[in-house]
């Protein structure tokens, strides 16, 4: 398996990757990665699961305005609320990001299943690791926020 | 003439970004369809006029390799082409969907001058 280390790095070329491509919004990575972040507030949290030879999760942690401005940007329309185009839209980060970890991990494809992407949003969530994972989760920079690509992968 | 065009992915979004990669790369198609997953793709096929199919892989209700599996034993649609684009591009599932007719894949992310490249030639 590949270290952590050199998943992040590969992580944050994807990241930055499907936002100038596909999002047409330009970010950059904000620094070194952080171990926990404390309750998300007015966000959204986009997320897929690896089961197989990996097993883990994972995620991306918009708040709202955040991922309302990366809605409008890749949809090329205005939009104004937390709504089924945003879910979509987060939901469909996660997986493109998704997709490319298992890439990362194994460039076979069927040792590792991607699962269906799924969102969470709310005025205040937690999303908790498990204690047997290893995690990792990586700051953005957009030109509207911070948000964070979260990775947890079981020992 | 130009091809119409059915897309098939469970994400709205995503479909909503194809069209317009396509439009951007300033391919020439027809009417563009859409479906929501395999079994929806199936049936538009039976019903529509559709040259060319754009799948994804990982869907619900029916997968795309599920959805090239059935179309295949379906003799009135099964010589109409697919081209995947995914998130999953494993040399594994790719060979797998190759083998039951798929004529390529993209992967996602991918910019129009990527869809213009891959899929120019095929419009």
């Amino acid at each position: 398996m590949n270290s952590f280390a050199e998943i992040n790095d590969k992580l944050i070329e994807s990241t930055i990757e499907i936002f100038t491509g596909m999002v047409m919004m330009e970010v950059a990575s904000a620094g070194d990665p952080l171990e926990k972040i404390g309750p998300l507030k007015k966000s959204i949290t986009g997320m897929v699961g690896l089961a197989g030879t990996h097993k883990g999760v994972l995620a991306v942690h918009f708040p709202n305005e955040v991922a309302l401005a990366v809605t409008s940007n890749f949809l090329g329309m205005e939009v104004g609320e937390i709504n089924e185009d945003v879910q979509d839209a987060i939901g469909e980060i996660a997986n493109m990001l998704g997709g490319n970890l298992k890439t990362i991990l194994s460039d076979r494809g069927r040792d590792i299943q991607l699962s269906l992407p799924s969102t969470i949003f709310g005025d205040e969530y937690a999303f908790s690791s498990q204690a047997e994972s290893e995690q990792v989760i990586l700051p953005f920079q957009s030109p509207n926020g911070m948000f964070y690509v979260e990775v947890e992968l079981e020992r | 003439m130009a091809k119409n065009v059915l897309l098939v992915d469970d994400s709205s979004t995503m479909r909503k970004i194809i069209s317009r990669s396509l439009r951007q790369a300033g391919l020439d198609f027809g009417e563009i369809y859409e479906a929501g997953d395999g079994q929806e793709a199936l049936a538009m096929l039976e019903k529509e006029a559709i040259d060319i199919v754009l799948s994804d892989i990982n869907m619900p209700n029916m997968n795309g390799i599920e959805f090239l599996r059935e179309k295949a034993n379906r003799p009135g649609i099964k010589d109409i082409p697919v081209f995947m684009i995914s998130t999953e591009t494993g040399e594994d599932i790719i060979g797998e969907a190759k083998s039951l007719g798929a004529i390529g894949a993209l992967k996602k992310p991918f910019t129009p001058e990527k869809v213009n490249e891959v899929l120019g030639p095929l419009m």
